[in-house]
């Protein structure tokens, strides 16, 4: 069966997120796809570029995390061009890039996934949104929110120029520095940051975790895969989302694999289905077993729960106790999939205490932002996780320094096959012969919502919730059932 | 009354959109005087929509973009461009760098026949545009100043004078100087000198100037020793979609 979809080779999504339910001749869940954005038409318009463009040009990809792709290539560059940036401006860069992380994943726990809880999933949609978590807690807290993502968002222009679209990055160091002043500044946004951080998560504990049906609802079977999982930790084994080695481990939370970015090719593959333009990573020494979860098959997550699941700890004291008090509820490694949600906030509060780290540091002032690159370019890899996970871009060129290959594995794509299988058990759990009511559409949106998956629209739709169309068809492939929210 | 504004997006990362909703207090000026009635894609437009002023973003790439666009126009008293996508083609015009079957096979495989697909444009390429914002993302200040002008009913016109000029003012040491590139000396003023304040250079997204110092440039370039080829490929970034000729896509 031939579908058309209207989606242009440089149109990175289709401006709904897009279910396709089958079902079989008795009326259950054979099969559910969801579909998410394609992004090889970068891939192949960078080609014959020069290199030193792509910090500039993906993050045009997407205008809602612009400074993770931005980070990403830079990073790329400086592997490219075996050129170590110099410490001040490693931690300049990472000082940013904790910032935007902060501001992100506050937008998705109060603006997009987050009101599920809050306001109650079973809610009216027109409630779980911004403005009805701002009655539900009220109007100061929603002020906060506005606040303190407002002066995070500062951080990112005070050293990258601007929030979308950053400028900062450069192989081997950063455009510009930092003075005492704005220094000060930062540090002073971090400790609100912490102490927000911190609210946010009391704000979880009075409504999600003293509510006995919320905790059910997050560790019941319907929201459950027994996966691998991948991120970045530092030396120690702890999380880092700027840089370090990129982690696996196994559905019994024991470590897998421990690789250096320039080897991810070694570990990950990419499986190819008809029906999707996007492909589904896999780690390569499983191999592709199908949309199935389980210690044989290569199927992994990564994300928040990811993030924490392959770490051996936090890196930071307030967020290491929030992070052993989660494990402690929900045991570790956690295969709960709405568990992204108080994982992103232990997150928020890591970025926070990172920045008052990195802006104590007096030497983060130092004029020593760039080490000027001077060996001839042939290939560089660069990862940095990302919001909605492990972000790869990985380039080869000539002696010039121009583009001749490029790839990009993106967050949400290496969630991509976990996602597909989240929303299929969700529907399988909730379509019984034939049956299908309006309140599927929000259970199933919820198994999709956790993973903060990169479709612009989410953000954009302004009463907060994700434009979708679910299609449910019958065993011919016929539509039997459109449900929409457009608006 | 108050003026309907509607807002929608074409191909583009929909960060002059995010853009509009993080401007804050410089809003606050015209928005009691406005009444945003779409901030998205919307059904409505085919049946009709209610709307004067229609704010655009994105380039057009597909033969449904252009039927969309003109549908809008006649719909819209006043129609304004925001960012480089929708002003100058942006980004997307990198496509046309290529030959589009090639690029449609290596982005769709086989599949490619089903995808509707056309070199990509910037909207007044399509129909008439009355006001710009440009800029990647879209310069904010720009978009209060051209929406007041828009609101009063007076035309707008970005300055006709090269990023050069408030560069100067804003004391950058000038990067050819520094032994780079820039495309300041040949790009439309209007953004503060933006990247080169924050140690970047210009990639010109506010786009070529109507009549930029050419003769200048090449100067410029001859004394840095930079060939010309490799300052074109950098422009192109931003401003290959206004190689497109009138009528060609129709």
């Amino acid at each position: 069966m031939v579908r058309k979809i209207s989606i242009d080779p440089i149109t990175r999504l289709e401006g709904h997120g897009k279910i396709e339910i089958f079902l079989d001749d008795k009326g259950n869940v054979k099969q559910a796809y969801f579909q998410v954005p394609e992004l090889r038409g970068f891939e192949v318009f960078s080609l014959g570029r020069a290199a030193e463009e792509m910090p500039r040009i993906t993050p045009k990809i997407c205008g809602v995390c612009p400074t993770a792709h931005h980070m990403a290539a830079t990073k790329t560059l400086d592997n490219l061009y075996k050129v170590e940036p110099t410490e001040t401006a490693k931690k300049i860069r990472e000082l940013m890039y904790n910032a935007f992380m902060f501001e992100d994943h506050t937008l998705h726990f109060f603006f997009l996934g987050g009101p599920d809880f809050v306001v109650g999933p079973d809610a009216p949609a027109g409630e779980r949104n911004i403005l009805g978590v701002i009655d539900k807690v009220g109007l100061d807290i929603g002020k906060q929110v506005i606040g303190i993502r407002k002066k995070m968002r500062d951080i990112i222009t005070t050293i990258g120029g601007r929030v979308i679209h950053p400028v900062c990055g450069l192989p081997g160091g950063v455009s510009k520095k930092i003075t005492e002043e704005e220094r000060l500044e930062m540090l002073q946004v971090g400790k609100d940051g912490v102490e927000f951080a911190q609210f946010a998560l009391k704000i979880f504990d009075d409504i999600v975790l003293s509510n006995d049906e919320y905790v059910k609802l997050i560790t019941g079977h319907i929201y459950q895969h027994n996966t691998y999982y991948m991120g970045m930790v530092d030396k120690d084994n702890r999380i880092n989302f700027y840089d370090g080695d990129i982690r696996v481990v196994d559905p019994d939370g024991k470590e897998f694999a421990k690789f250096k970015p320039e080897d991810y090719r070694d570990h990950i593959a990419e499986h190819v289905e008809p029906w999707s333009y996007m492909k589904f990573p896999f780690l390569k020494k499983i191999g592709w077993k199908g949309f199935v979860d389980g210690k044989n098959s290569g199927v992994f997550r990564v994300a928040p729960i990811a993030r924490l699941n392959v770490s051996d700890g936090m890196a930071t004291p307030l967020a290491q106790k929030q992070y052993e008090r989660m494990f402690k509820v929900l045991g570790k490694p956690t295969h709960h999939t709405l568990a992204y949600h108080w994982a992103r906030l232990v997150e928020v509060l890591y970025a926070a205490e990172r920045i008052v780290e990195l802006a104590s540091d007096k030497s983060i002032t130092s004029d020593d932002i760039m080490n000027i690159p001077t060996n001839t370019p042939v290939e560089g890899v660069g990862i940095v996780e990302a919001p909605r996970g492990t972000l790869i871009h990985h380039y080869n060129t000539d002696k010039r320094g121009v583009l001749t290959q490029t790839n990009l594995i993106v967050a949400t794509v290496n969630n991509a096959a976990a996602i597909c299988m989240s929303v299929s058990k969700a529907a399988e759990n909730l379509i019984k012969n034939g049956k299908v009511t309006d309140g599927i559409l929000n259970m199933v949106e919820m198994a999709f919502r956790a993973y903060d998956p990169c479709l612009a629209c989410a953000t954009h739709s302004l009463p907060g919730q994700m434009p979708l169309i679910v299609t449910i068809r019958d065993n011919k492939g016929a539509p039997i059932e459109v449900l929409r929210r457009d608006r | 009354m108050k003026a309907k504004v509607a807002f929608f997006d074409f191909a583009c990362c929909e960060g002059c959109q995010l853009q509009v909703a993080n401007i804050g207090e410089a809003l606050l000026d015209v928005l009691d005087k406005i009444d945003v009635v779409e901030f998205r894609e919307v059904m409505s437009e085919k049946s009709g929509g209610d709307y004067d002023v229609a704010v655009i973003e994105g380039s057009i790439t597909t033969k449904h973009a252009i039927e969309r666009i003109k549908e809008i126009r006649s719909i819209a008293k006043v129609l304004i461009t925001i960012g480089a996508c929708a002003s100058i083609g942006g980004v997307n015009g990198m496509k046309n760098n290529f030959e589009l079957p090639e690029i449609k096979k290596y982005v769709y495989g086989e599949d490619e026949k089903y995808f509707d697909s056309v070199p990509t444009m910037a909207v007044d390429q399509v129909v008439k545009v009355d006001y710009y914002v440009h800029g990647c993302p879209m310069y904010v200040p720009e978009f209060v100043t051209v929406l007041k002008h828009a609101l009063m009913g007076i035309p707008y016109k970005a300055p006709e004078k090269s990023v050069c000029t408030e560069c100067k003012l804003n004391e950058n040491e000038c990067l050819f100087d520094r032994g780079l590139t820039c495309m300041g000396p040949v790009t439309r003023a209007g953004c503060n000198s933006w990247c080169i304040n924050n140690g970047n250079i210009c990639y010109g997204c506010r786009g070529m100037l109507d009549d930029p110092a050419k003769t200048g440039q090449i100067e410029i370039l001859k004394k840095h020793d930079i060939p010309l080829e490799w300052v074109t490929n950098k422009f192109n970034m931003y401003n290959k979609a206004k190689d497109v000729k009138e009528n060609e896509n129709e």
